[in-house]
């Protein structure tokens, strides 16, 4: 029971830690590897402006989203679409600029992790289980959010924009969608999501100048096994990946968390390149 | 072959230039010498895969690793000497190459890249639980057996095994092999329908990049004497690997050399000023913006600036041409 | 004599679809056989068959009358059957001669690193096609849509092919280039390779094929002499049926 609802809880939060990777992979078809550094940005943001200065925990969210909105609007102008079409030198460059980021956020902070304290304190027992409050609204926060951008995706014109652009580039562009604009709005949404996601994953483990990778390979497991990124398959897949970790903790070993998230990437990439749940629009 | 006395030329003046150094400099500065040529070394290993058949490997601490590992248990926990275990440690390193080489028969692109990224995080946390008693577990290995000491023999070993990497390397890529991979990482599709298999050439690759770095991760444990794997699978570790390659100049032999030695200083150059890590976004900035600038690298933009000078003065012609 | 090319029976099916219906074709050696048919009618998965980059779901290859459907490309290549595509794939950061070499090369790693290559056959095969000398070291950005054409034949007679699979040569070329390929073609042919041609542009297609065969649906539906093919009623109705 225990493991049932920590698997969920942990689930949760990697669906949303997630959900920003599959939009971009999705719909711009390359892999942002900068895109942990959202999450960095956003504990980051997070951290300075609720913690430190005291601002209310709501705007100290909502300004992290804002941060990380724009560095993702940003990082298509200067960095993807300069190097259009060219997805290994996206790559490249997303890989340098992680790295980048990860520097500048040492020599602004310093290399020591920092305690986050949690954005809703408290904790409840659920059938046996202690959970902190702070998780559980991880959590609602993450299905909120997820149902809330599949009726975005599904239910606006900008939605069905995106997942015409992420079915074919060009075909949207004869149907009178500036996949330009798409792209650049899609980024800016990655970034927020991911920052926001970044404040809760820093509150529930800590907040490094390296956490930004963890949550990277989370979010490339998620999309590699659900093949490339719907919205449902992302959230299938982050359950499957949280409860391995989880039960990889409980049953066998704590040590072996990750290790079986790395399998399984290399297996279905090895013996199913398209994902579990094959190609998918949105 | 396609020799020209030239190069050969070239090849001396260089290899004279690298065995004179530590008559000049300090000993401070050799130790930052040590260190570029066995990141040069990592960088030709990364260029032979990644930089010609344009499978991009994100793991190559994965196989420095195996080397380093290999060499460093066998000589600390079984007592194997040396002469020995590097030989031992560069075919356990070619193993691995060949499960790299798997899923490249599958998957390209960007698939590929992130499954090699997977395995050098698989790699990295299995080392830490797997037997630890072997491997010394989180906090890796001390006191391995060292080949040199100080400062100048560890550069006269370190720059003769760079050098004699890269030449034979530069000699194989000038032969129609180097045209073949070439060809591989421009089109695949078009080499196979040239009547070769790409799967030769491919595993070929993937074999002669693993036993540069099984040879250069095994020479490097022997030279440190210790082993940690936080440093070594490390996505930093990584990043500075392809950047040497990439800023250099990828497809060539010289351009990762180059990047790696220019990567060394500037990030000694920059260490009075930036002391911790914090450094790496200097480091990561320029790196970003050249690569940005001009994707193929040093070598193109020094090629293209002799190219221009020698147009201007039309002084005696002499090889613009890149290594 | 046994033919160059024997297909028999060959049925490829994608899922449900059937892209090819039970083909059967012959070539003889050094004949020019013309391929039609209109778009989706299954002329390039044949192809792709031939070579091995499909596998057939049934049915039955022959080059020179040795069965080549357990073969691979590569091996399929160096038994004498190669095509060029319809969007021409050279190497890009290469000149023509080093794409050429790509061609020539053995496919024997050992091999590749001890015999060096063999420029005066590069050249030879490269003005053979009609690029300049001039043209030699150009890289394909530089070239014509016409010296891509001619680059990816030179490559492919650079492997020793003896059988040509030539797909939609023609396609995206200006009048005079058109004529170009022609020339080079029936140069060829006079040479004694031996064609199989798809193409569009029929017009350009006749001077070059002594005979036509017609698929629709993955289907022959006729095959004969170029006039006789064209006065087909079913071949006339697929045409028109497709437009």
């Amino acid at each position: 029971m225990q493991i049932i609802i920590q698997g969920l809880l942990l689930s949760g939060l990697y669906a949303l830690i997630a959900m920003g990777f599959t939009l971009i992979f999705s719909v711009g078809r390359v892999l942002n590897l900068a895109y942990g550094a959202y999450l960095l940005i956003g504990g980051y943001v997070y951290f300075t402006i609720s913690q430190t200065f005291g601002v209310p925990k709501l705007i100290g969210l909502l300004l992290a989203a804002v941060v990380g909105c724009l560095v993702g609007l940003l990082k298509y102008r200067l960095l993807v679409k300069p190097l259009k079409g060219d997805h290994v030198a996206v790559e490249i460059s997303t890989l340098i600029l992680a790295v980048v980021l990860q520097a500048g956020v040492v020599f602004l902070y310093g290399d020591s992790s920092k305690i986050l304290l949690p954005i809703v304190p408290g904790v409840t027992h659920v059938a046996g289980a202690s959970v902190t409050y702070n998780l559980l609204a991880a959590t609602f926060a993450s299905w909120a959010i997820l149902i809330g951008l599949y009726l975005f995706v599904r239910k606006t014109h900008v939605g069905r924009a995106m997942q015409a652009v992420s079915m074919d580039n060009r075909g949207a562009a004869i149907s009178g969608v500036d996949p330009d604009k798409i792209n650049l709005f899609t980024w800016g949404l990655s970034g927020a999501l991911g920052a926001t996601a970044g404040v809760f994953f820093a509150s529930y483990t800590q907040l490094s100048p390296s956490m930004w990778v963890a949550p990277l390979i989370i979010s490339v497991a998620v999309v590699i096994v659900g093949g490339i990124g719907s919205i449902i398959g992302t959230l299938v897949v982050a359950h499957i990946v949280g409860f391995m970790e989880v039960l990889a903790v409980a049953v066998i070993a704590p040590e072996l968390r990750g290790v079986f998230t790395m399998l399984l990437i290399i297996v279905v990439l090895v013996i199913r390149p398209q994902g579990l749940f094959g190609r998918e629009e949105l | 072959m396609n020799l020209r006395w030239t190069h050969l030329a070239m090849w001396l003046a260089f290899v004279c230039l690298m065995m004179a150094i530590p008559e000049f400099v300090s000993k401070g500065t050799l130790r930052t010498l040590i260190f570029a040529n066995f990141l040069a070394i990592f960088a030709i290993s990364w260029d032979v895969l990644s930089g010609r058949t344009g499978y991009i490997s994100f793991g190559h601490p994965f196989l420095i690793g195996i080397g380093a590992y290999t060499s460093a248990i066998l000589t600390k926990r079984f007592d194997v000497p040396i002469e020995y275990a590097i030989p031992a440690a560069v075919l356990m390193t070619m193993v691995g190459g060949i499960i790299v080489f798997l899923p490249a028969l599958r998957i390209k692109g960007s698939y590929f890249a992130l499954v090699t990224l997977a395995f050098m995080e698989l790699m990295y946390q299995l080392v830490q639980v797997i037997r630890p008693d072997l491997t010394g577990g989180t906090r890796g290995m001390s006191g391995v057996q060292t080949l040199t000491r100080g400062a100048v023999n560890g550069y006269y070993m370190s720059v003769s095994l760079m050098l004699a990497i890269a030449f034979s390397m530069w000699l194989l890529m000038r032969t129609q092999l180097g045209t073949a991979l070439s060809a591989v990482g421009m089109n695949e599709e078009s080499v196979r329908g040239s009547g070769l298999s790409t799967t030769k050439l491919k595993l070929f690759a993937f074999l002669t990049s693993a036993f540069v770095a099984g040879l250069g991760g095994a020479f490097y444990v022997h030279y440190l004497g210790s082993i940690a794997p936080r440093a070594l699978f490390d996505i930093n570790f990584l990043f500075t690997i392809i950047v040497a390659a990439l800023i250099g100049g990828a497809s060539t032999i010289i351009g990762p050399m180059l990047g790696a030695f220019f990567l060394t200083f500037l990030l000694e150059f920059l260490r009075p000023y930036l002391p911790g890590a914090e450094r790496y976004f200097i480091y990561g900035t320029i790196a970003l913006l050249l690569y940005m600038y001009e994707p193929k690298g040093l070598i193109a933009i020094i090629d293209k600036y002799w190219q221009r000078t020698r147009g201007t003065f039309a002084r005696k012609q002499e090889p613009g041409e890149s290594l | 004599m046994t033919p160059a090319l024997k297909i028999s029976n060959l049925v490829k099916k994608f899922g449900g679809l059937v892209a090819t219906n039970d083909l059967s074709l012959v070539i003889e050696d050094q004949q020019s056989v013309g391929l039609i048919g209109p778009n989706g009618a299954g002329k390039t998965t044949v192809f792709a068959q031939i070579m091995g980059e499909h596998r057939q779901t049934s049915g039955s290859i022959e080059l020179y009358g040795h069965e080549i459907s357990n073969d691979t490309t590569p091996e399929r290549i160096r038994r004498g059957v190669s095509r060029t595509y319809q969007v021409p794939r050279p190497f890009t950061d290469m000149n023509v001669l080093e794409n050429i070499r790509v061609g020539m090369m053995p496919n024997n790693i050992w091999k590749m690193i001890t015999s060096p290559p063999r420029h005066s056959r590069e050249t030879e095969i490269a003005l053979s096609v009609g690029f300049a000398k001039a043209d030699l070291t150009k890289t394909p950005g530089e070239l014509s849509m016409g010296d891509l054409r001619k680059l990816e034949m030179a490559r492919t007679i650079a492997t020793g092919t003896k059988v040509m699979l030539l797909d939609e040569v023609f396609a995206g070329l200006t009048v005079a280039e058109i004529a170009q390929i022609t020339t080079l073609i029936q140069s060829m042919r006079k040479d004694g390779m031996t064609f199989l041609i798809v193409s569009h542009d029929l017009k350009a297609l006749e001077p070059l094929v002594d005979s036509v065969i017609a698929i629709n649906y993955g289907r022959k539906i006729a095959e004969g002499s170029f006039s006789d093919v064209m006065n087909d009623s079913a071949v006339r109705s697929s045409y028109l049926g497709a437009a």
